[in-house]
């Protein structure tokens, strides 16, 4: 029987590696249509990157709550330092900007990267998404061997000192959280179609 | 042609690149092993080389059995000063069973203020250091050994470096009647949560009275603790409570304790008390529904965003019976279905239009 940790860092490698991905062809489709067409830079090169680009996001995202429920498990019930706090929080954020680019690429469809404004919207949702989920993959490295590659940049987000917020607290933001999401999908689900 | 070659390249260096990086950088930890840390680089014959290192173990005061020594191990010359290095304690270097607790010692403290017979740690920017360890000498008078050994890697990450110290012969004597000593059974606390000023609880034997001395780590003038018995008897007193100052941010205390037993004095070795931060208070549903709670509040608001940046484009199926009733519209027996508004120059709809029918 495999450990809950094991297959937790199984896990967050599929989401890691689809999430490059993903990021990639994202930023990739944005500066593909502010670049004039040329021979490398066609129609063929931005589906490509486009599906590649949904295909990762879709993956990253089918397996993200299964490596943070593995990770839950991992962690068995305690929260004994803030960076295991934060590693909870960073993935929480990571879910959140995927899924809001997966929804907005679906909901919209190929032809979104048509608009500019979109375009960066989405390609910085994806970036901010990779960033968050780099984050709460470090902090697992930091956990386990006490280093991470994120040790050699010059700036490191947030982690070892957490704003920790009693159980009311969180629990009356979640709420927060459920009614602002079914305003919001129940106010904008009619408008939005697909680019055509 | 060119593309395949970049794209080949890129691929290679990808495969290749994870081959050359160093194994354990951040080393194992803490904790109690046997000198060839079994399975490990560093007991690998194709992968070890002898480290350049000089290893030198020296006892710091006389060893008499079960009573409390200090061993000090001296580094120099070590060939990555700036790396993580890994220190043992030995108590033989068979390759299994090593440990000083395999061999009758028991490990009170260790420089990192555990109670490990393997540390890591970095050297000093001379590639020197000075390790002590605090340990109880074996119950039965006689020779005994120990032995000092290292572990570290080499910048380039491809020679995991081993050395060992020469035998180092412990007599240890047997114990005068009534020596004063600290209790066998006493753990040296490692640490200490920052701002605690509770008294520190010390254990000894034989003693009729005690002297604690304690200082800052890398202060040289050791000041006099105030302490009380716990016990109410005349004569023995075993269990102590000392006031030594709370601690803030990373200080360690170095504390050492005498043990008088009338006017016969043991000088035991320093020992040293780190300072741990206050326990984390996070709750673990708190911190799940905090996490969700982002998620969703993200999914709001980006789903807003780009409801609010998406074009507002008119589809087919406005209606715009109002255009075609409020305007001149032109027939075309050409286009039968269609109404060409010369306002707007754009064919619309023929509400009227049934199939040819009218």
């Amino acid at each position: 029987m495999v450990g809950a940790a094991t297959f937790h860092t199984a896990m967050a490698e599929i989401v890691v590696g689809s999430m490059v991905l993903a990021t990639i062809c994202a930023i990739g489709c944005s500066i593909s249509r502010a670049l004039p067409v040329s021979e490398i830079n066609n129609e063929a090169l931005m589906v490509t990157m486009d599906r590649a680009s949904l295909a990762g996001s879709v993956l990253a995202l089918v397996f993200l709550p299964i490596a943070i429920l593995s990770g839950n498990m991992a962690a068995d019930g305690q929260t004994e330092s803030a960076l295991l706090y934060n590693k909870f929080v960073y993935s929480g954020l990571a879910l959140g900007f995927w899924s809001s680019f997966v929804i907005g690429r679906v909901r919209m469809g190929a032809k979104l990267w048509e608009e500019r404004s979109l375009a960066i919207l989405q390609s910085a949702t994806a970036g901010i998404a990779f960033l968050m989920t780099s984050m709460a993959s470090s902090i697992g490295g930091k956990l386990v061997r006490g280093e991470s590659l994120f040790d050699v940049l010059p700036f490191w987000l947030p982690s070892e000192t957490a704003a920790i917020l009693p159980l009311w607290a969180s629990t009356s933001l979640l709420i927060l959280g459920i009614t602002s999401s079914a305003l919001v999908f129940r106010f904008t689900l009619p408008k939005i179609t697909r680019i055509e | 042609m060119n593309r395949s070659a970049i794209v080949l390249l890129i691929c290679t260096t990808l495969i290749i690149t994870p081959g050359s990086s160093l194994a354990n950088p951040g080393g194992n930890g803490d904790g109690d092993r046997d000198y060839s840390c079994g399975g490990s680089c560093h007991g690998d014959p194709a992968l070890s080389m002898p480290s350049d290192a000089t290893i030198e173990i020296t006892l710091g005061n006389e060893a008499f059995s079960g009573q409390a020594v200090a061993v000090h191990v001296t580094i120099e010359g070590i060939s990555t000063p700036t790396n993580i290095i890994g220190i043992f304690i030995l108590g033989s270097v068979n390759g299994n069973s090593d440990t000083p607790e395999d061999h009758g010692w028991h490990l009170i403290q260790d420089p990192n203020g555990g109670s490990s017979n393997y540390i890591e740690t970095k050297p000093s920017a001379s590639a020197s250091i000075t390790a002590t360890w605090v340990l109880l000498s074996p119950t039965n008078p006689g020779i005994h050994s120990l032995y000092a050994g290292i572990h570290h890697g080499s910048y380039s990450g491809d020679k995991a470096y081993s050395g060992v110290s020469e035998e180092l012969e412990v007599t240890v004597q047997d114990v005068p009647e009534g020596l004063p000593g600290l209790a066998n059974d006493w753990i040296a606390p490692s640490f200490r949560v920052s701002g605690d000023s509770s008294p520190l609880s010390i254990s000894t034997r034989n003693s009729t009275d005690i002297r604690v001395e304690w200082m800052l780590e890398g202060e040289w003038n050791p000041i006099s603790a105030e302490l009380s018995c716990k016990e109410n008897l005349e004569d023995v007193c075993n269990d102590w409570e000392v006031s030594i100052p709370a601690t803030m941010g990373d200080a360690n205390i170095l504390y050492r304790v005498t043990t008088y037993n009338g006017t016969f004095a043991i000088e035991q070795p320093w020992l040293k008390m780190g300072t741990a931060p206050p326990p984390f208070e996070g709750d673990v549903w708190s911190a799940r529904a905090h996490s969700f709670a982002f998620s969703l509040l993200v999914i709001s608001f980006l789903v807003t965003l780009q409801a609010r940046l998406y074009p507002f484009i008119e589809r087919e199926g406005t209606d715009q019976t109002q255009i075609v009733v409020s305007s001149e519209m032109i027939r075309s027996d050409e286009n039968p279905g269609w109404l060409w508004n010369p306002e707007t120059e754009q064919w619309v709809e023929d509400p009227d239009y049934h199939g040819g029918n009218e």
